[in-house]
């Protein structure tokens, strides 16, 4: 069942390796765009809170895979050119960035109004009552849904094999599609399932110590 | 959404030096966005987006008949059929892991677990690869080309979200209050019984907005198809896009306009079915907010 199991295996780490650092690039560029995202959501400017909105909703409703093949495929047609692992950053960065704008802001949305009122009441400004007692709060509501968001990003992340990056379920591909077929059809499958797997498990680990760490000593 | 004057958990009520702060940032930002959006309405304008021929060309009346309105059936048709296989699995899974005998609930655990970890496009792919590689074709059914994508498709799709589905019944169904079952054992009910009768129609009512969520993103996985060349949207798009050659984008963008027509009035048609089921009665719910955030996600 695992014939030639060292070039599979090696063909596999590869896969996983840029799987999981396209995950975690383009994740850093969703929390970026999510912060702004929310940053305009809660401004008191109206057109930015439009913006914002129309941003959210453009990305919710149209199809990971368009947005891809509209930025690699269509693009270059009005003179924007990159790389494909740029566009695969940017569209999954940018695809996530919206729907972690959306869970950041539920995150604030979830405090209580109380505890801002007696922020103020006591005197606290603007700042203060922001950095000491909303977002240490939000941050912790926040945590685990950002967690979900960031394991779907790994299962999203092989959309980018329709523009040529070589990822993990890109390699399995070639693997299975080998000309002179080296590699058993289940050999293949179960080796990319785990793989996946693992790399979920891993994240999910992370995201409990995160969880751990932000969690309040009672 | 947080609106002026009003008190906000990150503002008080504004007085009156704030409302012209408040304006003041209001006017600064939309002349930012307007002139972003105006660079690059001039940027592409000068790289001949908006030619009249390149969107005439792709909106053809005779394209639109060919490709556009096929493309539009067959992505409904495999969201429809997807949808339903997706229900169908998501309740028998979704049952099997509250069930009281414990094989079943371990062989839905493992499937939930499972096909939630593998990445949907993975799935049908595979499901396409492996066919004819067992001894068993699809081609002895005497399906055209199209049928057989439209199976491993509908079959990804529904094996996929059966997976989330099921989650989000168990995740309804361990929020219902305990009183709901006990109160059915009390009065002599079995356990098929209460499940079928008292648990069921309480957790279907009260998790259906985010099923719907689900099924908006079911559509939206729907555009997968363009992997293994099913002529959905997404590759009919495509295919008009190379006949035309410098109308690519073009098609593109009508392409993803339409997805965005069609999952925007999905989404409405879920926040017409929260509201209306809010009117009804069910048992309340201890826990759905954190179902639906974890809907949301997938």
């Amino acid at each position: 069942m695992f014939e030639n199991f060292d070039l599979m295996a090696d063909a596999l780490l590869k896969g996983m390796w840029t799987t999981v650092w396209v995950t975690l690039a383009s994740y850093t560029i969703a929390l970026v765009i999510g912060v702004v995202l929310v940053v305009m959501h809660v401004s008191p400017a109206l057109p930015a809170r439009w913006a914002a909105n129309a941003y959210t909703q453009l990305f919710r409703n149209v199809p990971l895979l368009a947005v891809l093949i509209i930025m690699f495929f269509g693009l270059p047609q009005i003179g924007i050119k990159a790389e494909n692992w740029v566009w695969a950053l940017l569209g999954l960065g940018m695809y996530t960035g919206a729907f972690v704008g959306e869970t950041m802001r539920s995150g604030i949305n979830s405090i209580p109004l109380g505890q801002a009122e007696a922020a103020r009441s006591i005197g606290l400004t603007f700042s203060q009552s922001l950095g000491t007692v909303i977002m240490p709060q939000a941050i912790r509501a926040v945590i685990p849904p950002l967690g979900s968001l960031l394991i779907a990003l790994v299962k999203n992340s092989a959309l980018v094999l329709a523009i040529g990056v070589a990822e993990l379920t890109a390699r399995a591909r070639r693997l299975i599609e080998d000309p002179e077929s080296k590699f058993d059809l289940w050999g293949v499958i179960i080796g990319v399932t785990v793989s996946y797997l693992l790399i979920a498990l891993v994240l999910s680990y992370l995201v409990r110590l995160a969880e751990k760490r932000a969690a309040f000593v009672r | 959404m947080s609106r002026p004057n009003e008190s906000t958990v990150l503002f008080d009520a504004l007085g009156p030096k704030g409302r012209r702060n408040s304006n003041i940032a209001s006017v600064v930002s939309a002349v930012v966005l307007l002139g972003l959006l105006a660079l690059a309405g001039v940027q592409l304008a000068a790289e001949g987006f908006f030619e009249q021929s390149r969107w005439a060309n792709p909106l053809d009346i005779l394209v639109v008949q060919t490709t556009w309105v096929p493309a539009i059936l067959d992505t409904l048709l495999a969201f429809a059929l997807g949808s339903v296989l997706a229900l169908l699995l998501g309740v028998i899974i979704g049952f099997g892991r509250i069930s009281q005998f414990a094989p079943t609930r371990w062989l839905s655990a493992g499937y939930v677990q499972f096909f939630r970890a593998v990445p949907l496009v993975l799935l049908i792919w595979i499901t396409f690869t492996i066919d004819g590689r067992f001894g068993f074709t699809t081609d002895v059914l005497g399906w055209s080309n199209d049928a057989r994508r439209l199976t491993f498709l509908v079959l990804g799709l529904g094996i996929y979200n059966g997976a989330i589905l099921a989650e989000i019944l168990r995740a309804g169904v361990a929020a219902l209050p305990p009183g709901q079952a006990m109160a059915g054992y009390a009065i002599g009910l079995r356990h098929g019984q209460v499940q079928r009768l008292v648990v069921l129609p309480q957790v279907v009512r009260n998790m259906l907005p985010a099923v719907l969520a689900q099924l908006v993103i079911l559509l939206k996985d729907t555009s997968l198809g363009y992997v293994i060349t099913y002529p959905e949207l997404l590759h009919s798009a495509s295919i008009v896009g190379r006949d035309y050659g410098n109308s690519f984008l073009q098609a593109l963008v009508i392409a993803a306009f339409i997805y965005f027509v069609l999952a925007y009035v999905l989404s409405k048609l879920v926040v017409v079915a929260e509201r209306r089921l809010r009117k009804k009665t069910a048992a309340p719910l201890a826990r759905v907010q954190q179902v639906e955030a974890a809907a949301v996600t997938d």
